[in-house]
């Protein structure tokens, strides 16, 4: 599974800004991952630890938003199944930093449904939302609503998916009360649009083994729906991944992401272990287990 | 002797005749496709036999020969299996024994003489592969019970049920790989409550012959608010009738189960799990004049094991050889099925195992995978003599469910020879290399 639960959020910097960075930098990497539109079985927990640690990222407050590089981003993530076609998510996003302490940032909800497998699709197809709220201090907007159509498929070895994750901001952070009309316009086309932004994550995986797959997993932003920011504000970054399946209670997840524009963090690694969690209170093998 | 959705063999069925020289058989059975009904406008579009899922009861003396010609008016070849019998290799129905594939159009006669007296049943023993509606997935199954020259009938009611899935597709399990889910399951060709209910008096002792026809799942089956007391299984009588909340069947295992009707009211039997439940496993037992909708009681969770209806001992006499067979399975991507070794060779890869003629053998089952198999011998009865390290015997079978990651053994006597057919009775896994040969030298 890979989920980009929380899109990326680009604050830019220009010969227009007043800020003294040279460049436009990721913000939100709070939990780097690619849905699939399988959803969790019923009754049962998943506890997912995303580990990200920006290895280069932005050096200076901008925006009000606080230097990436060196960030540590620790988000637990609930997903626990409701049916066999629908579950629900919660997150606890926060950021660690030298001299920072540990910091609450936002919490997130996000319910999906999918199409159940027995209406035989070709394809997996799911429909998530999500709902939430982060500080100002590490996210822009801090209020956001998401619809991220999941389609995804498993040929043999080979498996992919597309998130076609859309956000409408539902409250962006004010340009400074200082700044010039034209740098007004610049942060609500470029930093902060009003309206629904999008940005797609992919993946495709090759599975040697039914204990691992390794791949590739794609996260970007494109800035307002309709109205995408140039390419220099754009996010794009491409992890390398390997995924583990060390037991059918754990699944682990590596990759270290390289950021392909001026807006997007340089380098990140990132690290999920995830713990699945029976609730349906049966033993496996018993006449309640469907295991 | 009252029967719910089983019917007798013999009626005349003027689809097909003897051929030139041939006296008129016994049983007659026609493979040809069917729309089966499984709930009002829930249409199944399967294959079965005489045009009824399952297939017409065959009710035999034992020791007394039976001729039975099946036709096939199918587009494919077909073959009928009989399950559980003691019969020659040419007419058991598994052509990897040498028994003939039934040509499209076709039409064959088994002769034979069936043996021992139980509950074994019939079925067709053709590759699906990656056809889910093919093979033991379609409605190709019946029961085919042999009468005992000296059964007292110690009940007042003898009902065979059949439990089957449809419509499977490729689902993920939990370990990664792919086995086949299904959309429906039935009793007896219906969803639940779409059925004829089973009809029963307070007070009366009615055995239930339960089979499970499923290509590939495991069933759980419940009788709310009673007890069933487990006679018999695979239609052997065990060592130890022993009373269950629950029982459980996997593909091609059968129960015998009396239970006493003393809870009088309108009952669920069906499978314990709900989500199988609401895809229609099950069926309504309706008391006599007892009226309303049908009630579910949840049974205790219940863990199935065969060991308290063995004997707790080692059996009277050591084999004369030990064969281990180690089973494995090999990835072939979370969007593909499994494929399957013993001994690390998938059929028909495989070196047959000889046999010699008036040895005891003892199969030395080693399961290295994530899945529970039920393992099946052909033509022979196994006794199950070790089961979680511990001696048993007295349970015989001819499927036995070794669970993942651990070690059954059983133990048959080679004294019928011919090819004889072993296997995992998971269509899929069978059809993916989990076969191997024993030949008699």
């Amino acid at each position: 599974m890979v989920r980009n639960a929380v899109r990326a959020i680009s604050f830019a910097l220009s010969g227009v800004c007043l800020l003294s960075a040279g460049r436009a930098l990721a913000q939100d990497n709070y939990e780097i991952q690619v849905y699939p539109s399988e959803t969790m079985t019923p009754k049962t927990l998943l506890v997912e630890l995303h580990s990200n640690f920006t290895v280069e990222g932005s050096t200076t407050t901008q925006f009000g938003m606080l230097a990436t590089q060196h960030q540590e981003h620790e988000t637990v993530e609930f997903t626990y199944g409701l049916s066999d076609w629908a579950e629900v998510g919660f997150y606890v996003f926060t950021a660690e930093k030298s001299g920072m302490g540990v910091q609450w940032v936002g919490d997130h909800i996000r319910p999906r449904v999918r199409v159940p497998p027995r209406w035989r699709w070709p394809v997996g197809v799911s429909l998530s939302t999500e709902f939430g709220y982060a500080r100002a201090a590490f996210a822009n907007p801090t209020w956001s609503w998401q619809i991220m159509p999941i389609v995804d498929q498993t040929i043999g070895r080979w498996y992919w998916s597309v998130n076609g994750t859309m956000v409408w901001d539902v409250h962006v952070v004010p340009a400074p009360a200082d700044s010039t009309a034209q740098e007004k316009q610049f942060y609500y086309t470029n930093i902060a649009p009003k309206g629904v932004t999008f940005g797609p994550a992919a993946t495709v995986t090759y599975a040697p083994s039914k204990f691992f797959n390794f791949g590739v997993e794609y996260y970007s932003y494109y800035g307002q729906w309709g109205n995408f920011v140039s390419l220099h504000y754009q996010q794009h970054q491409v992890f390398p991944v390997v995924n583990l399946f060390v037991s059918p209670k754990w699944e682990i997840n590596f990759g270290a992401g390289w950021g392909a524009t001026a807006s997007t963090d340089h380098l990140i690694v990132k690290c999920i272990i995830g713990r699945y969690f029976d609730f349906s209170h049966h033993h496996a093998g018993s006449s309640e287990s469907t295991q | 002797m009252a029967q719910a959705g089983a019917a007798m063999a013999g009626a005349a069925f003027g689809a097909f005749s003897p051929l030139r020289g041939q006296t008129a058989a016994d049983v007659k059975l026609e493979i040809a496709p069917l729309d089966l009904e499984i709930a009002p406008r829930k249409i199944i579009h399967t294959v079965a036999y005489n045009g009824r899922v399952p297939g017409p009861l065959i009710r035999w003396p034992e020791g007394k020969p039976i001729t039975i010609d099946v036709v096939n008016r199918t587009e494919i070849p077909e073959i009928v299996h009989a399950h559980g019998l003691w019969i020659p290799s040419e007419v058991d129905g598994a052509a990897e024994e040498g028994s003939p594939m039934i040509a499209p159009g076709a039409q064959f006669r088994y002769t034979f003489t069936p043996r021992p007296a139980g509950f074994r049943w019939y079925h067709t023993h053709a590759f699906a592969g990656r056809n889910l509606k093919r093979g033991t997935y379609s409605g190709q199954f019946g029961c085919f019970y042999i009468e005992a020259k000296s059964d007292a009938g110690a009940y007042d009611q003898e009902i065979f049920l059949t439990l089957h899935d449809w419509n499977a597709y490729m689902g993920a399990s939990g370990d990664s790989s792919m086995e086949a889910a299904y959309e429906y399951g039935t009793v007896d060709g219906r969803m639940l409550g779409f059925g004829d209910p089973i009809k029963v008096r307070e007070g009366q002792r009615v055995l239930l012959h339960l089979l499970n026809a499923s290509a590939s799942l495991i069933h759980w089956l419940g009788l709310a608010g009673h007890e069933m007391t487990v006679m018999a299984m695979d239609g052997n009588p065990v060592p130890t009738a022993g009373k269950m909340r629950a029982v459980r069947l996997a593909p091609a295992e059968r129960i015998d189960a009396l239970v006493t009707m003393n809870q009088p009211g309108v009952w669920i039997l069906g499978e314990t799990r709900e989500a199988l439940r609401k895809a229609g496993m099950g069926i309504v037992v309706e008391y006599e004049n007892q009226q309303g909708k049908p009630r579910w009681i949840e049974p205790p969770e219940t863990f199935w094991d065969y060991q308290p209806f063995a004997m707790a001992q080692a059996p009277s006499r050591e084999p004369d050889q030990i064969i281990p067979l180690r089973f494995e399975s090999k990835f072939h991507g979370q969007g593909a099925f499994d494929s399957w070794t013993i001994n690390g060779k998938s059929y028909p890869d495989t070196d047959a195992i000889p046999l010699r003629e008036g040895q005891r053998y003892r199969l030395q089952m080693i399961n290295r995978s994530t899945d529970d198999h039920p393992l099946h011998l052909h033509r022979h009865t196994f006794e199950v003599t070790k089961l979680k390290g511990a001696p048993v015997s007295g349970l015989r079978k001819d499927v036995v469910v070794v669970p993942a990651n651990e070690t059954v053994e059983v133990d048959f006597t080679a004294d019928k020879p011919g090819a004889t057919l072993f296997h995992c009775h998971n269509q899929t896994h069978m059809d993916f290399g989990f076969m191997t040969l024993f030949r008699y030298a």
